[in-house]
């Protein structure tokens, strides 16, 4: 995978239904373990910048009886509450607003996030 | 920059026992609230928000409420977006106002001004207060701005949107009166919605709170309307109202109806003399948060523009509350950001010029 890997944890100091924030390349960003599948997403709100990743990790109403699903896959703004889909960034109530999102290889048991490289290095991977 | 909307909160609404009369010191330890012990006795309002009020990064490690430890304040805050002031509006004490017993009222009401001038003025040069008085009893609201009015850091008197009358009624002239000889402006902040207070809702109460949020300015129309109206600005020409939180964009539209209904009807408010959108550019002040946001984030301004409101609005976070606004992304013409940010807060608080500071401290 192209960019430069970043080590974040162990797999095992992650466990499922965790999040952790942490600051890498420059970046605040939020790395997330749902059921088992790590996920990591930009700290900064597309709305208005808040700390989208220190919000609430929960579910959401999910029909029109109010019936409550998706536990554990969203997580919701710290600062307005707006709900994101963790695995994919798309906000749950527009989809036409994004959360950046980075992908995440576990290797080894090692968790590590693919930030893009600075534009002038060359791509090696 | 100055910040005009910034909550100072507590862990417990009995901080204020010290400063509250014995007599009414029993019923905030004993009598019914409206929360758990240390809960703030305003009157229930009927839309509760879904995940409560509060920042979730705002809440102090020691899990204090949000707002209510000045460090964390400093850092995410004052420090962190270079505040010259901050004007405090306190955070609960507003509810006062949906209570029916005014005595008590305006003991919680001290109690509170009481509070922030003693634990959280003197901690930092920057941090400037509203004294929060209980409307439903307007002589005893007055008597308070003359008690405290004049201490250095006061700014301004503060009210919630939520009142029994709008404000420009006659009932509410002493609170107007006193203002203007202390020379303050008098805030309303949104709040107060429910107790003793009109239903905030034109046609009655709506049902969710994301519905109820977005139509809560109807109350600050109300307050614009009557206040002009009544004349409040002939007979006190030093008197301002600053409408805080009570959205923006839709303050053109309403002073353009006001213009046109007083031109056919002027004879039923004989005492004024001016347009109401021109009383409005002189004497009314509205802050930012929440800016109203449209598909095209410049389709706001050519309104705003029209009622002169480069020099009307100033800038407010509403920190820690969980609709904050971040200054720095706050999309503003390029020749609005020193007004809005700065200059017409500096000049409706009287406060002094960024120079003046700078020399105070050297």
């Amino acid at each position: 995978m192209r960019g430069q890997r970043h080590l974040v944890c162990r797999a095992s100091e992650l466990p499922p239904g965790e999040r952790r924030i942490v600051r890498l390349g420059g970046r605040s960003i939020g790395v997330f373990n749902v059921g088992g599948s790590f996920y990591a997403l930009h700290n900064g709100c597309p709305h208005k910048g808040g700390a989208l990743c220190e919000g609430p990790v929960c579910g959401t109403t999910v029909d029109a009886s109010f019936g409550y699903g998706r536990d554990g896959e969203i997580v919701r703004c710290a600062w307005h509450g707006w709900e994101f889909d963790i695995a994919t960034g798309v906000a749950v109530a527009d989809p036409a607003v994004r959360a950046r999102t980075y992908p995440v290889v576990v290797e080894d048991d090692h968790v590590m996030v693919v930030l893009p490289r600075a534009r002038k290095e060359p791509d090696d991977e | 920059m100055i910040d005009c909307d910034v909550h100072n909160s507590w862990h417990s609404a009995e901080v204020l026992l010290p400063y509250l009369p014995p007599a009414f010191r029993e019923y905030l330890q004993r009598g019914e609230l409206p929360g758990p012990r240390g809960s703030f006795p305003h009157a229930h309002r009927p839309w509760l928000h879904p995940e409560g009020f509060m920042r979730y990064d705002a809440v102090p490690e020691s899990g204090a409420a949000a707002g209510s430890e000045y460090d964390l304040l400093r850092e995410q805050l004052l420090d962190r977006y270079d505040v010259d002031y901050a004007i405090l509006t306190g955070d609960e004490a507003i509810e006062a106002s949906t209570l029916a017993n005014p005595y008590y009222a305006q003991a919680l009401t001290s109690a509170y001004n009481d509070w922030l001038v003693y634990e959280w003025l003197p901690a930092d040069l920057r941090l400037k207060g509203s004294l929060v008085v209980a409307p439903q009893d307007p002589h005893g609201a007055a008597a308070e701005i003359r008690r405290l009015g004049d201490h250095d850091g006061i700014v301004q008197v503060l009210v919630s949107s939520g009142s029994q009358r709008p404000y420009g009624d006659p009932f509410f002239h002493p609170i107007w009166e006193a203002a203007a000889e202390l020379d303050l402006p008098i805030a309303v902040h949104l709040g107060g919605q429910g107790g003793l207070n009109a239903n905030p809702i034109g046609c009655g109460p709506t049902t969710f709170f994301w519905e109820t949020h977005a139509l809560l300015c109807e109350t600050g129309m109300a307050h614009l309307a009557s206040t002009i109206a009544h004349g409040v600005f002939e007979r006190w020409p030093n008197a301002r109202l600053i409408l805080i939180e009570c959205g923006v964009a839709w303050i053109p539209p309403i002073l353009w109806r006001l213009d046109e209904d007083y031109r056919a009807l002027r004879k039923e408010t004989p005492w004024l003399r001016r347009l109401p959108s021109e009383y409005a550019r002189d004497h009314v002040r509205m802050t930012t948060q929440p800016l109203e946001q449209p598909r095209s984030p410049e389709a706001l301004w050519p309104a705003l523009d029209d009622i002169g409101a480069r020099d009307m609005l100033m800038f407010a976070s509403d920190y820690p509350h969980w609709d904050f606004e971040d200054p720095r992304f706050l999309r503003l013409p390029e020749t609005w950001r020193e007004p809005v940010l700065d200059g017409n807060a500096r000049e409706v608080y009287r406060l002094p010029a960024r120079d003046r500071i700078a020399e105070a401290s050297r």
